[in-house]
C-alpha cells in the first residue's frame, strides 16, 4: 500500500502532501524528516530508501522485513516522495511516480513549481485519479486525463451556472488561460476558464 | 477554479511574497480571524463557502494546523453544484481522518451521492470513502459500494473506484463484507475489457484472496489466463503500454497474488505460467537505453522471479534467475543492485541448496561497503538469509568486521541478527562464546539484555564451556573500556565458575577481584547489584579475599539505592557468619540448568504487527524459517475460516511462530529440518450442488453411458463426450451459449474431493466469453490414480445480465476405469472363489444393464444370471480386477448382484454403482 505521497522542492518547502494513513505526528515534522533523509542522498545513488526513522511518525510497521520504505524520484526543483509499504514493487512505483509527473505535464503543459502552488486541488484532483485510498487506481496517461477533464467539465458547468456573470460557458478553450503568475487569476476571470 | 476565485489567488500570492516565516505565519492569522468571523456570522453563500473552505485546505496544505471549516465543508459536500462539492469532499479527505466525529454528518450526503446518476458524483463518494471510511462507513456503505462495482451498468471509472473503495472497507472492518459469498462475483470482473479496471478489482482480489484461499480459487487461473494474454498474446489496448512494456503494474500485481496461493498442481495452469515467466525472463534479455522502459521491465522481471521462487525452487527457471540476479547485484545502476540484493534474499530464504549464491559471497561482502545505505542494508538482509553452517564463520566475521565502521541507524538490527546467526549455525560452543563476547565489546550499546541473557543462559547449561567462558569475559573485560553488558556477563560467569580458573597465572581470586570491581564505578545500579551477588559468591569459594568484599559490602550498607542497600546488608550479614557455617555455602551453590527454551532473539527481530496491509510472501531467514511460517500462516487461515471469531486466536499463534522458529535451537554441527508438519485438513470447501428434477438423471445416465447431457437450462447446455483407456480418459465438455446476448467472464473449474486418488483437468484455460449461440469444447484429462467414490464436480460460472453459478457433478465414477478381461468357465469360478467373501459386497434388487465390464456368456450354469468381469486401471494402486454375478428371480421378482474383488472397496464401489441405474429404471 501507498501510505504517503509527497511532493516538496529542493529547498523542504512541500507543494503536496498526501497521507493514506493517519499520523501521529504534525505533517510539517514528517515531511522535514523526510526531506533530511532524501536531500542528503547524493545523485546516483538508488531511488528507495529503507526508513525506520518514520515508525514515530507513521506507526510501527511490523517485524523487521516489513519497515517503511520511501520511493523518490528528484525532477528539476522537486522531489517526488512516495512513503509505501513491503505490498508494493519499488520499481513499480517509481513508474507511478513518472505517471504522475506525466499526468501533471498533461494538465498544466510543461507543468512547473508554481502550477503546484496555485492549483493545489487540482493537483490534488489528479492525484485523485491515479492512487485512492493509498492503492493504485489507474496508471494510464490517457484514461488520467479523460477522467480530469471529466471533472474539469463538471465543475466548470457548474461554476457557470452558479456565476451568471462570467463570461464564459462549457463552450470556451478549455485549456486556455494557464497561469504561471500570480496575476493569472485575472485572465482567469476575464476568460472565465476555471480550472486553470 | 482555486483561481477563479480572486481572494484565495490573492492569498496564495501574499503568502508566496512572505519573505520570512513570521510574515507568513501573520497573514495567516489574519485570514484565519476572518474566516472565522466570517463563520460565525453564517448567510454565507455557496461560492464564499467554498472560497473559504479552499482557503483553509491550503493553509492545511502548507503544514499548518486548521481548527475550522469542518462543518462548513461538510454542508458543501451536500451542495447540488459540482464545483462547490468538489472542494467540500476535497476539505473532508483532507481535514479529518477515520475516527473523525464529523463523519458521521456525511454518511447521509455519500450515500445520495452514491445513488446519483451522475458518475462524477459516484465517483467523488467513492474517492471519499476511500480515503476517510471507517468502520462505520464499512457498516453503513459497503453494500451500496458493492452494488456500484457489480452493477453491468457502471462505467469503467466508477467499477475502478468501488473496487478500491471497497477494498478500503475490507480493510477497516472485514466482518461487514461477506467476502466468500462475493468471492465468485468479484472475481469475475478480472475478466473486464477495461485494463484498469483489472488492475483495480486485481488488488481487491489480492487482499480478500489472503484471507480466504479457497473461496477465490478461481482468481488464480484468471490470473494466469491474463498474463498470459499480456506477455505472450499482447492481447491489450495501446494506451496501457507503459513505454512499449504492457501494463507493468497489472503484470506486478498478478505475479504477486500468484505468489499468496500454493503452486498449482493442473498441469496445464502450470505449464502456461512457466511459458509466462519464461518470456518474461527472456524479454529482459537486451536492456534498452531508456530509463523508463527498463524500470518497467525490470519491476515485472523480479516480481516473475520472486513467484519462480515460490514456484519451485528447483526449477530450471529460477536457474536462469540465478545467473540474471548474479548480473544484476554488480550492476553499475544502483536500483538494479538494490533489487538483485532484494531478490536473492527471497531466493536464499527458500531455496533447497545455496550453492548458487554462495558462488557470488565475495560480491555480496562487497556490498556492505556500497555507496547507498540501502544496498547496505539489503546486503545485510541477504547474508542473514544466506548464512549456514558452512559459511556461518566468514559471514558473521565480515558482519563483526563491518559493524566497528557500520551506519548508526545499521547497528541495532546487525547486532541482533549477528547474535541470532552467531547461536543458530555455531560449530563450536567456543565460537559462540567468541563472537558473542567480541559482539558485546564492539557493540555494546546496541546489545540487548537478551543477548547476553542468553550467553548466560547456554554457558550455564554447558558444563565444559564453562572455564573457556569464563578466561573468555575475563580477557575481554581487560579493555581499558567495557560496555556495561559486557560487565554484567562478566560478573555472572566469573561469579559462577571464577573458582575453576583462579588457580592458573593471571586469573588469581584478587585479580578477578580488581578487574571486576574497577569497572564498577562506571555502572548503574543495576549492574551494581550484580556485582554484590557475584561477590557474595567469592566470599564462598574465595575465602583469601574475603576482607576485601566484607570491606565493600560494608560499604554499601550506607548507600541510598534501595535495592543496593538490602543487598549489601544482607550479604553482609551472610558473610560475617564463622567460616565453619554451612549456611552461605548452602545458599552459594552453583546455579542450576536452565530450563531448556527458546531464545528471545527471534522474537525481537519478529515483532508482530497489525493485519492491515498485504502480508509479505516471504520473510528473511533460512527456508526452515519459512517453511515454519507457511505451516502456521495456513494454521491460522484454518481457525479463521472455520468462522470462530476468536479474534485472540491471530496474535496467540503468530506468537507461537516465533517460538516455533528458534525450537530446537541448540547448537548442533547441522541443524536439522524440522520434520514438515502435516497441515491441517483442509475444511471441506465442496461447491453447492445445482439441483433440479433432471440433474441427477442426466448424471445417472452418463455413468455407463459414454455421451449425452449432463445440463441444461435456458441459458446454457452442457454437454459430455468421453473416452477412457485404463487408468486415463478425455472428457470432452461442450459448452453451448444459448440465449442471444454473449456469456461473459466465463468460468469453468473442477473441483476434485480427493486430488490423490484423482486428477483431472483443463487441456487449457476455457475461454471467458462464450459468443451468443455458440458452443465451445473444452477438454478434460482425467487421470484414476487410486480408487474414488466421490465424482469430480464441475462449477460453470458466467454472466449474462446478472451471475450465474451452476455447479454440477461430472459422471467420472470408477467403472469408467475398467478393462474387459476374457475369462473361461473355470477360471471365472476359481477365481470368484479365490477372492471369497469376505471381500464381496452384495445386494438384492431386480433388472439389468452394463458397465465398463464385459458380460461373460455361458459361465454360469443358470442361464438366467449374468456374469461379468473387468480389471480397473489406476496409475498408482495399479490394477484390480473385479468380478460380478447378476441372479435375477423372476419369481420373487428380486434380484441378487454379487462382486467380488481383490480390493474391498473396488467392490463395494462397484456394486453401488452398477445397482444405481438397475434400481432407478424400476421406479418410472
Amino acid at each position: 500500500m501507498i501510505h504517503a505521497v509527497l511532493i516538496f522542492n529542493t529547498s523542504g518547502v512541500s507543494r503536496l502532501t498526501k497521507f493514506y494513513t493517519p499520523l501521529h505526528q504534525s505533517i510539517q515534522s514528517v515531511v522535514q524528516k523526510i526531506f533530511s533523509l532524501v536531500s542528503t542522498r547524493p545523485a546516483g545513488l538508488c531511488n528507495f530508501l529503507d526508513a525506520p526513522e518514520l515508525e514515530e511518525f507513521l506507526g510501527f510497521k511490523g517485524d523487521a522485513d516489513e519497515r517503511w520504505r520511501v520511493v523518490y524520484r528528484s525532477y528539476a526543483t522537486l522531489y517526488f516522495i512516495f512513503v509505501v509499504d513491503g505490498a508494493e514493487s519499488e520499481l513499480g512505483i517509481l513508474d507511478l511516480i513518472q505517471v504522475l509527473v506525466e499526468s501533471l505535464d498533461r494538465a498544466f503543459e510543461n507543468v512547473c513549481e508554481l502550477d503546484l502552488v496555485f492549483h493545489f486541488d487540482e493537483v490534488h484532483h489528479i492525484l485523485a485519479e491515479i492512487i485512492q485510498g493509498g492503492l493504485v487506481l489507474e496508471t494510464n496517461v490517457e484514461e488520467i486525463d479523460v477522467s480530469v477533464q471529466e471533472a474539469a467539465r463538471a465543475r466548470k458547468d457548474s461554476f457557470a451556472s452558479s456565476n451568471p456573470l462570467s463570461l464564459g460557458g462549457s463552450g470556451l478553450g478549455p485549456r486556455g488561460g494557464n497561469m504561471k503568475t500570480p496575476l493569472g487569476w485575472l485572465t482567469g476571470k476575464l476568460t472565465g476558464v476555471g480550472a486553470r | 477554479m482555486a483561481t477563479s476565485m480572486r481572494g484565495l489567488t490573492q492569498f496564495i500570492a501574499d503568502i508566496r511574497g512572505a519573505r520570512v516565516k513570521e510574515l507568513e505565519e501573520k497573514r495567516i492569522n489574519k485570514e484565519m480571524a476572518n474566516i472565522r468571523k466570517k463563520f460565525k456570522d453564517g448567510n454565507l453563500d455557496g461560492y464564499q463557502k467554498k472560497k473559504y473552505v479552499a482557503k483553509i485546505v491550503f493553509t492545511y496544505i502548507l503544514g499548518y494546523k486548521v481548527d475550522v471549516g469542518h462543518m462548513e465543508a461538510v454542508n458543501l459536500i451536500s451542495s447540488p453544484k459540482y464545483s462547490e462539492k468538489q472542494i467540500g469532499y476535497l476539505a473532508v479527505t483532507l481535514l479529518m481522518h477515520e475516527n473523525s466525529d464529523f463523519l458521521r454528518l456525511v454518511v447521509n450526503s455519500i450515500r445520495k451521492d452514491l445513488d446519483s446518476n451522475s458518475e462524477v458524483d459516484n465517483c467523488l463518494a467513492l474517492h471519499a470513502i476511500a480515503n476517510v471510511g471507517g468502520s462505520e462507513m464499512a457498516e453503513a456503505l459497503s453494500e451500496d459500494v458493492h452494488r456500484l462495482l457489480i452493477s453491468p451498468t457502471s462505467q469503467s471509472f466508477v467499477k475502478k473506484k468501488a473496487a478500491l473503495t471497497l477494498l478500503r472497507l475490507y480493510r477497516k472492518h472485514p466482518e461487514v463484507i461477506p467476502a466468500a459469498e462475493w468471492a465468485l462475483r468479484i472475481v469475475s470482473i478480472m475478466d473486464d475489457q477495461d485494463l484498469g479496471v483489472v488492475i483495480c478489482v486485481t488488488s481487491l482480489v489480492m487482499a480478500l484472496a489472503q484471507d480466504h484461499l479457497d473461496a477465490f480459487a478461481v482468481c488464480y487461473t484468471k490470473a494466469v489466463d491474463r498474463l498470459h494474454r499480456l506477455v505472450i498474446g499482447h492481447e491489450y489496448s495501446a494506451t496501457y503500454a507503459y513505454y512499449k512494456v504492457p501494463s507493468p503494474w497489472l503484470q506486478v500485481k498478478l505475479l504477486r497474488l500468484l505468489q499468496y496461493y500454493p503452486p498449482t498442481e493442473d498441469p496445464t495452469i502450470s505449464s502456461i505460467l512457466h511459458q509466462v515467466l519464461q518470456t518474461i525472463m527472456n524479454n529482459c534479455g537486451e536492456p534498452t537505453r531508456n530509463v523508463q522502459h527498463n524500470n518497467a521491465q525490470h519491476a515485472v522481471l523480479f516480481e516473475a522471479i520472486g513467484l519462480a521462487i515460490h514456484l519451485d525452487t528447483n526449477s530450471p527457471l529460477v536457474g536462469t534467475a540465478a545467473v540474471l540476479l548474479a548480473r544484476f547485484i554488480s550492476s553499475k545502476e544502483t536500483n538494479v543492485r538494490y533489487l538483485g540484493l532484494d531478490t536473492m534474499a527471497h531466493l536464499a530464504a527458500r531455496a533447497e541448496s545455496l550453492d548458487s549464491i554462495k558462488i557470488h559471497q565475495n560480491t555480496i561482502i562487497l556490498s556492505l561497503r556500497d555507496k547507498d545505505i540501502s544496498v547496505r542494508r539489503r546486503a545485510l538482509d541477504l547474508l542473514y538469509s544466506m548464512c549456514d553452517v558452512d559459511n556461518s564463520e566468514i559471514i558473521v566475521g565480515e558482519l563483526l568486521r563491518y559493524l566497528r565502521v557500520a551506519d548508526y541507524a545499521l547497528r541495532e538490527e546487525m547486532v541482533l541478527k549477528i547474535a541470532i546467526l552467531t547461536e543458530k549455525y555455531a560449530n563450536s560452543y567456543k565460537w559462540y562464546v567468541d563472537m558473542i563476547l567480541q559482539l558485546i565489546s564492539t557493540a555494546g550499546e546496541h546489545v540487548g539484555d537478551e543477548v547476553w541473557f542468553r550467553v548466560v543462559q547456554i554457558v550455564t547449561n554447558t558444563e565444559d564451556l564453562q572455564e573457556y567462558a569464563a578466561k573468555a569475559v575475563f580477557e575481554h573485560l581487560k579493555a581499558p573500556s567495557t560496555h556495561e553488558s559486557l560487565v554484567k556477563v562478566g560478573g555472572y560467569i566469573l561469579g559462577e565458575y571464577g573458582h575453576l580458573i583462579a588457580n592458573e597465572p593471571g586469573y588469581s581470586p584478587l585479580e578477578q577481584f580488581q578487574l571486576l570491581h574497577s569497572k564498577s564505578q562506571f555502572c548503574v545500579a543495576a549492574t551494581r547489584a550484580l556485582l554484590l551477588s557475584t561477590y557474595i559468591k567469592w566470599v564462598n569459594v574465595f575465602p583469601e579475599i574475603k576482607p576485601q568484599l566484607l570491606n565493600i559490602f560494608e560499604r554499601y550498607r550506607h548507600v541510598l539505592d534501595a535495592e543496593l542497600q538490602q543487598r549489601a546488608c544482607e550479604f553482609y550479614a551472610l558473610a560475617s557468619r564463622p567460616d565453619d557455617d554451612e549456611f552461605l555455602q548452602n545458599i552459594c551453590e552453583e546455579m542450576p540448568p536452565f530450563p531448556p527454551r527458546v531464545s528471545a532473539l527471534l522474537g525481537s527481530l519478529n515483532r508482530k504487527h497489525g493485519d492491515t496491509g498485504d502480508k509479505r510472501t516471504w520473510i528473511h531467514g533460512g527456508k526452515e524459517a519459512n517453511l515454519d511460517r507457511e505451516i502456521t500462516k495456513r494454521k491460522t487461515l484454518m481457525v479463521d475460516t472455520s468462522g470462530s471469531d476468536n479474534t485472540a486466536s491471530g496474535p496467540a499463534v503468530g506468537g507461537q511462530d516465533i517460538m516455533n522458529a528458534l525450537a530446537g535451537l541448540t547448537i548442533s554441527p547441522s541443524p536439522n529440518a524440522p520434520s514438515s508438519t502435516p497441515l491441517l485438513e483442509a475444511p471441506s470447501n465442496q461447491p453447492r450442488l445445482t439441483t433440479g428434477a433432471s440433474v441427477d438423471r442426466w448424471f445417472d445416465k452418463l455413468t455407463y453411458a459414454a455421451e449425452g447431457v449432463l445440463y441444461e437450462d435456458v441459458q446454457i447446455q452442457v454437454g459430455i463426450k468421453s473416452r477412457y483407456q485404463s487408468h486415463i480418459g478425455q472428457l470432452a465438455v461442450y459448452l453451448g451459449n444459448k440465449v442471444d446476448a454473449p456469456l461473459t467472464s466465463f468460468t469453468a473449474t473442477v473441483h476434485v474431493s480427493d486430488p490423490e486418488a484423482l486428477s483431472v483437468s483443463f487441456a487449457k484455460i476455457p475461454p471467458s466469453t462464450i459468443s451468443s449461440r455458440s458452443q465451445t469444447q473444452q477438454l478434460l484429462h482425467v487421470e484414476c490414480k487410486k480408487v474414488f467414490t466421490t465424482p469430480p464436480i464441475l462449477t460453470v460460472s458466467f454472466l449474462a445480465g446478472s451471475h450465474q453459478t451452476i455447479s454440477i457433478r461430472l459422471p467420472i465414477v470408477l467403472t469408467k476405469f475398467f478393462e474387459h478381461v476374457k475369462l473361461g468357465q473355470s477360471d471365472f469360478f476359481e477365481r470368484w472363489k479365490l477372492i471369497g467373501g469376505e471381500r464381496e459386497a452384495q445386494s438384492i434388487f431386480s433388472v439389468v444393464s452394463g458397465h465398463r465390464l464385459n458380460v461373460l456368456e455361458e459361465i454360469d450354469p443358470n442361464p438366467n444370471n449374468l456374469v461379468a468381469a473387468g480389471v480397473l486401471h489406476m496409475s498408482v494402486e495399479g490394477k484390480v480386477g473385479c468380478l460380478l454375478r447378476l441372479e435375477p428371480n423372476r419369481e420373487a421378482k428380486l434380484c441378487r448382484l454379487t462382486v467380488r474383488s481383490t480390493s474391498g472397496d473396488v467392490a463395494t464401489e462397484v456394486q453401488k454403482l452398477v445397482q444405481k441405474p438397475l434400481m432407478v429404471s424400476q421406479v418410472p
